[in-house]
């Protein structure tokens, strides 16, 4: 199950923020059902090929935010409510926007200079869009 | 049963032109261990110490409960060494070596064995003479995983090996873990292998231990900074910096002791955070010993 | 449970330099060989052969087996099994002495039983303590090996050990009983030969008894 992580040390995040959203993003699509059952710490550790330490804390954090519940005994599963795949989507588009602000701020716009930029940006996925379609 | 693989408590050892100064170590039970620093600092002097080769000046070592090197022959049962500066016998052949090993030590996997002889592509009848650099160290480490031993003692075992072949045995060292009795002991010039594989690391330059300690939380405490300086504006001495570099009006700050609040401080100050990085084990590394040769203290 | 990685070791050892044992072996019967020739120049020419190879042996056995396993790195592989320091000491007393008398002992049983068949008796005594001789000098060679650990040291002892021969073989045969003993037909073993036997047994003894102890307090391997 862990075999197709793909964890990069060039990737300049933690190796534990890159399993974070990896976990994430099967649980997004799907792929690990609310619910379902995940591989023990120490297990995705060594299918992944890294440290137990790392997947314990991307662990530690997922559960933090509501995606993964471990229980005593029985091991870890998916959270089993049904938002689950909508509370991260909703995690990531808030430090998406979070991003956003601060290199606004480093560029010195103002609030409704970014509204500006993000409505021009919306203007320009959804043109892409339609030409794809 | 002792929860501690591997402890070592004011160890000393004098030698005539280096010296072991007060090392204290401890690996957990379940858990693998990176042990880094420049050459000659001291990490091969401190894991013969270890297996009982060379007996410490002072200090204690107890590895898998053992006292060494008084109770080293109990203690070895239970150990797999392998050290960059081990030979084999090079006019016998592997196989040879297969059956010495398997002579001796009841633990001996056979069937494990011929896995890795397959996986490392190795061949039982071929003579060690006849072997590359990085099949002659996948054949030592053949010899020590095939026994499962309870402790794996590793002195550089991935140094020159080819990406493939470092691949190939990081890939059996994590297996390891599969059993949580076992545990991994190893040090490495190979800072992308501590990082990855490693639950704690410990750091030695010139005979004393730097920092030994968790490892995320280890590099969770490091981070550079990169700030744009306006003119007129001089940095405050925080917390938590071991150095400052600044050219012209960019300034890169390296933090050991990271706080959450060190950004702000600095916008306090006038500076502008340009971005807040992460430090690779390598650039911790180096930052690390810099530090230690120049006598600043923390 | 240990004594089985002892005794693998000194089977390990075995492995390793049967070879070199058995064509030594077979040379010295060779050499042998030329004395079934009988006349005087294969005779000794025979008998100079035959101490080469006992000599010859004495000094390879301790290099290639004792010094050669520092040089080449083998020591860690061995430091690494289930042993301690004394127990590799007496592995490697066990396989250096047990290979060089058992070889010694072939050798020496065949070049007498040969004597006895077909030459004056009277050479025989001066013959086994010739022979003592090499064995006493192989014991001292092989302790210094194991004890120095030292490449140079064991190089000297091969100096000495050679070089001392000729001298020692001088003392015994310029002593005129001795040397109207060895023309005779009947094995004389009188108290000379025997003190001189006794003091090479002495010395063999002594070599092995002082190896076991300083090995014994070694405190590091590497």
């Amino acid at each position: 199950m862990g075999g197709s992580f793909i964890i990069s040390q060039a990737d300049k995040r933690p190796l534990y923020l890159q399993i974070m959203e990896q976990i994430r993003q099967r649980i997004a699509v799907g792929d690990w059902a609310s619910g379902q059952s995940i591989p023990s710490i120490r297990q995705l550790a060594v299918d992944i090929g890294v440290s137990v330490i790392t997947v314990k804390r991307a662990y530690l954090e997922l559960e933090r935010d509501g995606v993964i519940v471990t229980r005593q005994g029985k091991g870890s599963f998916v959270a089993s409510d049904a938002h689950v795949g909508t509370r991260i989507r909703e995690q990531e588009l808030a430090q998406h926007l979070e991003q956003a602000v601060r290199s606004a701020a480093l560029l010195g716009l103002s609030p409704k200079d970014l509204e500006k930029r993000i409505r021009a940006s919306y203007d320009r996925v959804a043109d892409a869009e339609k030409e794809s379609v | 049963m002792n929860e501690l693989a591997v402890e070592l408590e004011g160890v000393c050892k004098s030698y005539r032109f280096f010296e072991l100064d007060d090392i204290a170590l401890q690996l957990p039970s379940g858990t693998i261990m990176g042990l880094i620093g420049p050459n000659g600092a001291g990490k091969s002097t401190t894991i013969r110490i270890l297996m009982g080769l060379v007996h410490q000046d002072r200090g204690e070592v107890r590895v898998l409960g053992h006292s060494m090197p008084d109770e080293q022959v109990a203690a070895k049962w239970d150990v797999g060494f392998a050290s960059d500066d081990m030979r084999l016998y090079d006019s016998l052949t592997l196989g040879w070596h297969m059956n010495f090993m398997k002579s001796i030590y009841e633990s001996w996997d056979a069937g494990y064995a011929q896995l890795l002889l397959k996986k490392f592509g190795l061949h039982a009848d071929q003579k060690i003479k006849g072997l590359s650099h990085g099949q002659r160290v996948k054949a030592t480490m053949l010899l020590v995983l095939a026994r499962r031993p309870k402790l794996l003692v590793l002195d550089e075992p991935t140094t020159a090996l080819d990406p493939v072949a470092r691949h190939e045995i990081l890939r059996e060292l994590t297996d390891v873990m599969v059993d949580e009795d076992r545990s991994i002991l190893f040090s490495s010039q190979n800072t992308q292998d501590i990082e990855q594989i490693s639950d704690r690391i410990t750091f030695i330059d010139r005979g004393r231990i730097i920092d030994s300690m968790d490892k995320e939380a280890y590099l969770d405490r490091w981070r550079r900074l990169r700030l744009e300086v306006p003119v007129g504006v001089a940095l405050p001495a925080l917390p938590g910096i071991i150095g400052i570099r600044q050219t012209g009006r960019l300034a890169v700050v390296i933090a050991n002791a990271f706080e959450a609040d060190l950004p702000g401080a600095y916008e306090n100050s006038g500076a502008r955070v340009q971005a807040v990085e992460n430090m690779t084990l390598e650039e911790i590394f180096v930052a690390n010993v810099e530090r230690s040769r120049e006598g600043v203290t923390v | 449970m240990n004594g089985s990685v002892v005794r693998q070791l000194a089977l390990k050892d075995w492995r390793l330099h049967r070879l070199q044992v058995i064509l030594s072996v077979a040379a010295g019967a060779a050499a042998l060989g030329l004395f079934q020739i009988g006349r005087e120049i294969p005779v000794v020419l025979g008998a100079t052969w035959f101490f080469v190879t006992l000599v010859l042996l004495a000094c390879m056995l301790p290099m290639s087996n004792v010094v050669n396993e520092r040089k080449k790195h083998n020591l860690a592989f061995v430091m690494s099994l289930p042993i301690s320091p004394r127990q590799y000491a007496m592995a490697k007393i066990l396989s250096t002495f047990g290979m060089f008398l058992v070889s010694w002992a072939i050798l020496v049983v065949a070049a007498v039983w040969l004597i006895e068949a077909r030459f004056p008796h009277g050479v025989i005594p001066v013959s086994v303590v010739l022979t003592g001789l090499v064995l006493t000098g192989f014991c001292l060679m092989a302790s210094v090996a194991i004890v120095s650990e030292s490449e140079g040291w064991a190089t000297a002892a091969i100096i000495v050990c050679n070089s001392s021969y000729g001298v020692i073989w001088y003392l015994i045969i310029r002593v005129p009983e001795t040397a109207k003993e060895v023309g005779g037909a009947v094995a004389v073993w009188s108290p000379r030969v025997l003190r001189i036997l006794a003091t090479e047994a002495a010395l063999v003894i002594f070599c092995l008894g002082l190896t076991f102890y300083l090995q014994s307090r070694k405190r590091d391997f590497i």
